[in-house]
């Protein structure tokens, strides 16, 4: 027996006060007057029943309650070890949280926590309870022993780096979880990670309760070099029919070595096509070009891959290069237009390469269907709506997947015999020179085309004067996507098979309005060309761990799925061939591995596989380490004991012994229950002495 | 008895007629010669119209013939005047002791309250007599004083109304004092607890005796006074100094009753040998039965004198 507090024990003085108490109380306590002590006084005074103790059980009532206090405040505990191997040996459950994120394969890491948790294992008693937690970004449960370990053990053998980022929350929320079910007075938890700095926020809100112990056991690794390949920034350009990209790597140091004559080789397809050797400082970066290469297949698989260091897996860096960025944009301009009537539009649009426009600018008379042959949009500067085959032209342009613009400016002119292609019908235009100028009063920000300009300090579609303008009557009101302060409409679109029409009821040149010399105007008129275009924004690569829609990558590629008639098939980088089934039009696909997942799809006609780039979580290479008891002291809200060598028993701390035996809540209550049996006694007592 | 009934004089509520009719046949006689005014039943100190015959002595001219003893002259030939004794009222004063500690009461009746009944009864029974009756009440000093009249029974009933035991009590100062009141010889009733030295008590009492008043001690106890009938050691508080000693009771209570008894006696024997009637009225004996054995006794020692 043993006290955590023996200073207190000094309180034992206050026994005192229940002697003094039966000495003196009774003078003090009750008060006769009487007409006069005349006689009183000459009697010789004794007091000798007051020096005696009048009632032995309320006085040992009392002593008994202030010892048992004072031992309380005093936190008594048992040191007694053996006593101590039988409880735990009597039973303990024990997690252990084994971190096999990719910083992991760090060194020697792995195989270090992995000997750690076997250690662990080993010092089980025959009734106690393993439960072997895996977990990265997410956690799950690798095996749980009953009477024999071997399991548990055999499943931390079996265990593998994974590809993905530290994440302790999920982790420490199911050893909670599976330890608060435990009916087991000895609870730990085993923490063993690297405890990188980027798995712990603070915000996890995870909190043990009373009894479950954390116990960190850190794994470091000896000091090397490590490189990460951060990402692979892509350069392009027109190149005849097809695209010129420049890849540039970038790349960081993330140990305190220099790093010299580091190999970087790019891979497209497979091959190695260029190599380069540079040097990087410690805890430097360093960015490597490529020669440009020219991307004229669908999709090109490229790898960054430098030499082998400590950690593997940001050593590669996977992507995929899709041709077919190239917007084609087809301006048709009025026979009798100035020369400077389409110079902003063409100006504008040739601005840019994501995508790229490549822009053609002709005459009414020039307009056939061979014209719009290729083309992704096309854009009527002020020229009239047309009727005969131009006009059936544009209908089936449009209904085959192309965008039109129409503009509706000085030149146009209505006529009922016109195609019906518009949304909507036009008048006369209305000058507004004579009165106050015109701005844009109502956006549909929720719409593709203004979609950029919805956060603040992005674009003020507003700041523009418009002057002039054509009256547009919609057929639908909800087709309206901007309206002038007057409420008049000023760009309204229509559907029509697999395109799109937008009108633009005034002028995109600085006849009409002051748009064009506006900053908006340059973004305005490429979201107007991305979306008539359908311009997807290339995703060149994917992180693991990530979701994929693979309805909805299908559908922004214009294909949709039917699922149950031709589902389609990804294979893992393991090769292992994942079947996507759904039954409505999100289906998502885990990318647990990195490297390249294809997707086929059987029903095709020919079937060319979709690659998907999947590259690990860069966040995981930076190797910088939190507290590990900082960590455990948020989680279990009090210090955590240090493990002490390979002992079986894992020596506790007197803090900790005290803290599982709570003796003082037992002698609290005993001392609770003598002063309540005090309380009536005293009271039984006095009542008795009246 | 402690509830008082609501009459129009307030203080005659402390007159019980159950006390009444026990002592209503009694008289209270002086024991000495008073001086009166009137008839009465007193003997008074000069000679007078009474039936009892007292002397003869010579004629002196203007007296009254008719007075002369002509059966004397008969045998004499000298003119003699027959005198006779003469009755008198007397002047009846309760001295009243009102100090703090009049006011304990161990349960029942309060002493103050016990004298109060003891006065209003006896100065009713004096006024019955043809009387006159006053009252002096006093602590440390004479708080009231209502000088003897054949009217003021009203007030005195008043005056012990209001009496309260509020303030530490004295002998000797106030009863000193008091002499100066009396000048007519009468009869007075001191009540009191004499929670004082014998010696002063009756060094105080003596100078009414010196008067030439009879003097009649009332000694009023309570019960708890005699008998010291507490069990549990306590703080004993002093109700007029307000001293306190803690006390064991069982231990001395024996002592104390020994005390208190020799105190008693010792005022028997020093007012007997003064010829002042003294009794000791404990508060739990019913007023009526105590007062007519004081007052019987002291008609069968008025007969044996």
């Amino acid at each position: 027996m043993a006290f955590l507090a023996p200073l207190l024990l000094l309180g034992l003085a206050a026994l005192a006060v229940p002697v003094l108490i039966h000495l003196t109380h009774r003078e003090r306590g009750q008060v006769i007057s009487f007409p006069s002590l005349m006689f009183l006084e000459r009697v010789p005074y004794r007091s000798m029943r007051r020096q005696k103790i009048r009632n032995w059980p309320l006085f040992l009532l009392r002593c008994a309650a202030v010892i048992l206090l004072i031992l309380a405040f005093a936190r008594p505990f048992f040191t007694d070890t053996t006593s101590l191997a039988g409880t735990l040996n009597g039973g303990r459950e024990i997690v252990v949280l084994l971190d096999r994120s990719y910083s992991m394969g760090y060194s020697d890491r792995w195989q270090q926590a992995q000997a750690a948790a076997q250690e662990e294992i080993n010092t089980l008693g025959p009734n106690d309870l393993a439960t072997l937690v895996l977990f990265e970004q997410n956690a799950e449960i690798g095996a749980r022993s009953s009477v024999n370990h071997a399991s548990v053990y055999a499943a931390i053998a079996r265990a593998e780096v994974g590809a993905n980022i530290t994440r302790f929350g999920p982790a420490l929320q199911l050893a909670k979880s599976i330890l608060e079910q435990s009916e087991f007075t000895e609870r730990e938890v085993v923490l063993i990670s690297d405890f990188q700095k980027n798995g712990w926020t603070g915000d996890e809100a995870v909190s043990f309760e009373e009894g479950i112990r954390l116990r960190p056991i850190p794994i470091d690794g000896t000091d090397a070099s490590n490189v990460t390949i951060t990402s692979v920034a892509f350069e392009r350009e027109p190149f005849s029919a097809a695209e010129q990209v420049t890849a540039m790597a970038r790349l960081v140091n993330q140990s305190d070595l220099n790093v010299t004559n580091l190999l970087v080789a790019l891979e497209l397809d497979g091959h190695e096509v260029a190599t380069q050797l540079i040097d990087i400082e410690a805890s430097g970066t360093a960015t490597v070009s490529f020669d440009p290469f020219i991307v004229s297949e669908d999709q090109l698989r490229g790898t960054v891959r430098i030499s082998d260091d400590a950690l593997l897996q940001d050593n590669m860096f996977h992507f995929t290069v899709s041709s077919g960025q190239l917007v084609s944009v087809l301006i048709v301009k009025p026979d009798a237009a100035t020369l400077d009537s389409s110079l902003y539009l063409e100006n504008a649009l040739a601005v840019g390469n994501t995508p790229t426009f490549v822009t053609e600018t002709i005459t009414v008379r020039d307009l056939n269907t061979d014209v719009l042959e290729g083309r992704s949009v096309v854009i009527l500067n002020d020229t009239a709506p047309f009727d005969g085959p131009t006009g059936n032209a544009l209908v089936n342009f449009v209904g085959a997947g192309g965008g039109l613009l129409a503009v509706l400016g000085e030149s146009v002119r209505w006529t009922p015999e016109a195609s019906d292609v518009l949304p909507g019908s036009f008048g006369t235009p209305t000058a507004r020179l004579s009165s106050r100028s015109n701005v844009l009063g109502y956006v549909d920000y929720s719409h593709p085309v203004f979609d950029i300009f919805n956060a603040p300090r992005s674009g003020d579609l507003s700041s523009a004067q418009f002057f002039q303008q054509r009256p547009f009557t919609v057929t639908n009101p909800e087709s309206v996507l901007a309206r002038f302060a007057d409420g008049s409409v000023a760009l309204a679109e229509r559907r029509i098979g697999q395109g799109h029409v937008l009108v633009w009821a005034s002028t995109l040149d600085s006849y009409w309005n002051d748009l064009a010399l506006k900053p908006v105007y340059l973004p305005f008129v490429h979201q107007l060309a991305k979306h008539l275009g359908k311009y997807v924004e290339p995703t060149e690569w994917h992180t693991t761990a990530q979701l994929l829609d693979v309805a909805s990558m299908y559908a922004a590629r214009g294909h949709r799925l039917e699922f149950g008639r031709d589902d389609p098939v990804a294979v893992a980088p393991t090769g292992a061939r994942l079947p996507i089934t759904g039954t409505d039009s999100s289906v998502f696909l885990e990318l647990a591995h990195q490297g390249f997942y294809e997707i086929h799809t059987p029903g095709a006609v020919v079937d060319v596989p979709l690659a998907l780039a999947v590259n690990a979580d860069r966040s995981e290479s930076d190797l910088a380490t939190l507290d590990p008891q900082e960590l455990a002291s948020s989680v279990t809200g009090r210090a955590v004991t240090e493990r002490l060598g390979n002992l079986v028993l894992h020596e506790r701390s007197p803090e900790d012994a005290e803290e599982q035996q709570a003796l003082w809540r037992y002698l609290l209550v005993a001392a609770l229950l003598l002063l309540t049996a005090e309380t009536v006694l005293s009271n039984q007592l006095s009542q008795r002495a009246r | 008895m402690a509830t008082q009934r609501h009459t129009l004089i307030p203080g005659a509520s402390f007159v019980d007629p159950k006390v009444l009719a026990r002592i209503g046949n009694l008289e209270l006689l002086a024991r000495i010669l008073v001086d009166g005014f009137i008839n009465g039943i007193h003997k008074a100190s000069s000679l007078g119209v009474s039936v009892d015959f007292a002397e003869h002595r010579g004629y002196m001219p203007g007296d009254d013939i008719r007075r002369i003893d002509w059966r004397l002259y008969a045998r004499t030939d000298r003119y003699y005047v027959k005198e006779f004794e003469a009755d008198s009222n007397a002047n009846f004063s309760v001295i009243l002791d009102v100090s703090k500690s009049m006011g304990f009461s161990s349960g029942g009746l309060s002493k103050l309250d016990y004298a109060k009944f003891l006065a209003a009864s006896l100065t009713y029974l004096a006024n019955q007599q043809r009387d006159r009756v006053g009252i002096v009440t006093f602590d440390s000093e004479i708080i009231e004083r209502v000088p003897p009249s054949a009217k003021h029974l009203d007030v005195v009933f008043h005056t012990i109304d209001r009496a309260i035991a509020g303030r530490p009590g004295l002998f000797g100062d106030p009863l000193f004092r008091m002499t100066e009141f009396f000048k007519r010889r009468g009869i007075l009733a001191l009540i009191s607890d004499f929670y004082e030295e014998p010696d002063i008590i009756l060094s105080a009492v003596k100078q009414f005796r010196a008067q030439g008043h009879d003097v009649m001690v009332f000694h009023v106890l309570d019960p708890a006074e005699l008998e010291f009938p507490y069990d549990t050691a306590s703080s004993f508080e002093d109700m007029e100094s307000g001293e306190r000693i803690p006390i064991v009771p069982e231990n001395l209570r024996e002592q104390y009753k020994k005390l208190i008894e020799e105190h008693t006696l010792a005022l028997a024997k020093s007012f007997t040998e003064q010829q002042i009637d003294y009794a000791v009225f404990n508060t739990s004996t019913p007023i009526d039965y105590a007062l007519f054995a004081f007052l019987s006794a002291r008609e069968r020692m008025a007969r044996a004198r």
